[in-house]
């Protein structure tokens, strides 16, 4: 079954019914690895780990959606998960305090790209 | 498919009551353009400030980059399906005002990108440092929506940027270029000793802030299409993309693709460009299955010789940059393809997030994760309020002490363009 793999609250509130959430309030670079998790349990990607040109330092929040693929390891989501957080670790920790509005700001562009072909 | 595109070179700027294109000299009129802006009921207020070159200017954060242009003949309008009606463009004679750009700026959301410096070191990443640029920077109403900003905003800077091409209409061009673009079969018959060559560009499109539009269609909801790329000269490409000011093709990007121009260049000579294919970047895996394989079809029954392949923006569009290389080379076609790097400071770590043997001939626009410190410039058009939260920007970005910038060149609008409108990349 198809669920969301998400950090963002927003996407919780306002895809809740239409779709399973899994929630998870963690940092962005975690749900890269949770995400890594279940492809090796036998899910496979149905989005880009890296949606979005706003980069993994610059964006709190991630979605990313997923489904259920137990017949065997979907090689496919296995390298675009490892090259993804690969790739994610070339960008250096900003060290910034995020104040609210932009925070709300992520977490709105992040809803929209993942909603966007619902 | 004929094409004129007679540039009007304008040599400066100047607000003036009347608006008027003279001796090279563009004048606008503030009042006029404020009526414009101010129709939409979303803006409260408008400023408008002028940019030269060589000045000790920045402006930041910026939007989009926008030449005006404007039909002189031939069937349909300017921006067709955004500011004028929908019909087909790219025949006839298209009058361009060179040498400037209108900037728009704006803080649609709280993190915030893109940086022109018209002097210091930062100008030379940046392509707009050498155009006159007339700048915009918009108040919008209180409480308004994210993406009804975004969308106010980008036609905003779309209307100024007709209405001062109109300006032009009836003034003698300093330079006339004339394009041929025969249907596919009468060029293949007049060039028989000719390779056929197709140009993929692919086109961002993945949700607010996003998104790239095709005579007003968001490319999201699109299938992979043909289009002429003389259409693309009058303004049927049109950037909603905000986000990755080094690598994000404003709409002035899509109006002067130099992958296009330079086609042209080799057309009839070296090569003949008789194919352009657009196709999306879409963040679900089923949409880019989908896009490759129809990019890879078109191209085959096209039966073209080589492709070149231009990328969009970073991460996502790798994978749909690999998938369209892997698969048109699997029906036996040549790709050369076009990216940029997000290599690490040091540029050393792996610099796309997805590759393949196929991929044997790449041309990079550069590594964005570059370091560079900017001087400090007397003159700030929009504001330094994001430096820190702009992409390529990290805590310290602003040094209060001495004003100067330390970010990645990833924050510089246009540094490592994957068009190739830039001067960076590698051998």
């Amino acid at each position: 079954m198809k669920f969301i793999l998400t950090n963002n609250p927003l996407v919780k509130t306002k895809l809740g019914n239409s779709i399973k959430i899994e929630f998870c309030d963690v940092s962005l670079h975690q749900i890269l690895l949770l995400t890594r998790d279940y492809i090796h349990k036998g899910y496979k990607l149905l989005s880009h780990p890296l949606s979005g040109s706003i980069k993994p330092n610059e964006t709190l929040y991630k979605s990313i959606m997923l489904d259920a693929n137990i017949e065997k390891l979907d090689m496919q989501s296995l390298s675009i998960i490892e090259n993804s957080i690969m790739l994610a670790k070339n960008f250096a920790d900003r060290d910034i305090k995020i104040m609210q509005q932009h925070k709300d700001d992520m977490m709105t562009v992040d809803l929209s790209i993942i909603s966007g072909r619902l | 498919m004929n094409l004129e595109l007679g540039y009007i070179k304008i040599k400066d700027i100047k607000f003036a009551d009347k608006a008027e294109v003279k001796n090279g000299v563009l004048s606008v009129s503030k009042k006029d353009l404020e009526k414009i802006i101010l129709e939409d009921e979303n803006f409260t207020a408008v400023d408008f400030d002028i940019a030269k070159p060589g000045e000790s200017v920045r402006i930041t954060p910026v939007k989009d980059v926008i030449e005006p242009r404007c039909k002189v003949s031939g069937g349909g309008d300017i921006f067709p399906g955004v500011v004028s009606k929908v019909h087909t463009v790219g025949t006839g004679r298209t009058h361009v005002l060179s040498g400037m750009a209108v900037v728009t700026t704006g803080a649609i959301v709280g993190f915030q990108e893109g940086i022109i410096d018209m002097s210091g070191v930062g100008a030379d990443y940046t392509p707009f440092s050498k155009t006159l640029n007339l700048c915009i920077n918009f108040t919008p109403k209180k409480g308004l929506h994210t993406h009804t900003y975004e969308e106010s905003l980008r036609k905003a800077g779309l209307k100024v940027a007709y209405h001062l091409g109109k300006l032009g209409k009836d003034v003698k061009p300093d330079e006339i270029k004339s394009y041929e673009y025969l249907p596919m079969m009468q060029s293949a018959k007049k060039y028989p000793n000719l390779p056929r060559v197709g140009y993929v560009q692919m086109l961002q499109s993945q949700g607010l802030l996003h998104d790239t539009y095709v005579y007003g269609v968001d490319m999201k909801q699109s299938l992979t299409t043909m289009i002429s790329p003389l259409e693309i000269f009058d303004g049927a490409i049109l950037s909603g993309n905000c986000v990755s000011a080094c690598d994000k093709n404003t709409t002035y990007h899509h109006q002067n693709n130099p992958v296009i121009e330079d086609l042209f260049e080799q057309h009839g000579k070296t090569i003949n460009f008789c194919a352009m294919i657009i196709t999306n970047e879409n963040v679900f895996l089923a949409d880019k299955i989908r896009s490759s394989d129809w990019t890879a079809k078109i191209v085959s029954h096209l039966d073209l010789d080589g492709v070149i392949i231009s990328q969009e923006g970073f991460g996502n569009p790798d994978t749909d940059l690999i998938m369209n290389c892997k698969k048109v080379e699997g029906v036996g076609v040549k790709t050369v393809i076009i990216t940029d790097e997000y290599a690490g400071r040091e540029g050393t770590s792996q610099s796309l997030a997805d590759a393949d043997p196929a991929a044997d001939a790449v041309v990079t626009g550069g590594n964005a994760n570059q370091v560079i410190t900017l001087p400090k410039l007397d003159k700030v058009i929009g504001t330094l309020d994001y430096t820190d939260k702009i992409a390529g920007g990290f805590k310290g970005s602003l040094n209060k002490k001495d004003g100067t910038i330390t970010v990645e060149i990833q924050a510089i609008t246009g540094a490592t363009n994957e068009l190739g409108f830039n001067k960076l990349s590698a051998r």
